[in-house]
């Protein structure tokens, strides 16, 4: 698709982010659920090395109080992609992108370095996510 | 297993606003660290303020409760700091870096399998971390009303008032 084709523009931050935030009175309201993401890492991980070696993940403290489970924010965190494959896809404003426009200004095109670049600061920002417990 | 629809639908709708807010892109999430462009700061502060002032009612009409995560200086400028460094480098938060794989933004899937990785590497240093930087400032669950001693809707009126002024500034600057 060529970049000439002018995006959609969206709707008003304020707008959606408030929306957002009766949306989370609402779930506190139906359900008592606050809103989350970085715990579903921490459990999928834990699915995911219980598959390879079970014994020592039930040996894992942060594992037995993470357990690794589906639970709301398990789908949660999935429904976030779904909702905005919708909403990107509906709008004309869905476009695959390996190496996004900013990162190519300043680090140049190359896909290797910035996979590299996004599997560290991943691991980076989801080790201090969760020391910090938010 | 309603639990699971009710997370999944919330979910659907919470990524439908972020894409229609234009709060997930990379460009969008260090534009607002590089301090260029405010859009992820004005949804997250107009959902904070709305869902401020909706929780705490709800709370006085006895119809929810708070959900107050544990004050500890230690773990949470240390972790916050981490966490700030690892934002910056990928461009996205845990949460969100799954809408900007939605809408087709697939360098979102590395920042997943390394959160996936980072997420085991903490569960590895988490008995250290309990026994140090986890007992560094414990003040246990507080809030500001409690500490400060006043009634909430004090705390929410300056919060919105600062709200405004920051969104009133934003757009003044043209950010």
């Amino acid at each position: 698709m060529s970049r000439k084709v002018q995006e959609p523009r969206g709707w008003s931050p304020y707008l959606a982010g408030a929306l957002a935030g009766v949306l989370i009175v609402f779930s506190v309201w139906f359900t008592g659920k606050y809103v989350g993401a970085s715990t579903t890492f921490v459990r999928a991980a834990g699915y995911i090395e219980r598959a390879a070696v079970p014994e020592r993940v039930g040996m894992m403290e942060y594992f037995l109080k993470e357990a690794p489970k589906i639970d709301w924010q398990f789908l949660f965190v999935i429904g976030i992609f779904f909702g905005s494959l919708i909403a990107s896809t509906t709008s004309k404003s869905f476009r695959w992108q390996a190496v996004p426009t900013m990162w190519e200004q300043r680090f140049g095109p190359s896909r290797t370095k910035r996979a590299i670049a996004a599997f560290v600061g991943g691991a980076i920002a989801i080790f201090g996510a969760r020391l910090a417990d938010g | 297993m309603n639990e699971l629809i009710y997370g999944l639908v919330t979910g659907i709708i919470f990524g439908f606003l972020f894409q229609k807010g234009r709060v997930l892109r990379y460009d969008k999430q260090i534009g607002a660290l590089r301090l260029l462009d405010m859009t992820i700061v004005k949804f997250m502060f107009s959902t904070i303020l709305v869902a401020m002032v909706g929780v705490y009612l709800l709370k006085d009409l006895g119809m929810a409760k708070l959900s107050i995560k544990p004050t500890i200086l230690g773990s949470n400028i240390i972790g916050g700091l981490i966490f700030g460094i690892g934002w910056g480098i990928l461009g996205y938060c845990p949460g969100t870096q799954l809408g900007a794989l939605g809408e087709g933004r697939w360098d979102a899937v590395w920042g997943i399998l390394g959160m996936l990785v980072g997420a085991a590497l903490f569960a590895e240093a988490y008995p250290a971390l309990k026994a140090s930087v986890l007992t560094w400032g414990v003040y246990g669950k507080i809030t500001i009303p409690e500490v400060l001693g006043i009634n909430h809707w004090f705390v929410v009126a300056v919060f919105v008032a600062i709200g405004m002024l920051m969104f009133r500034w934003f757009e003044k600057k043209g950010l």
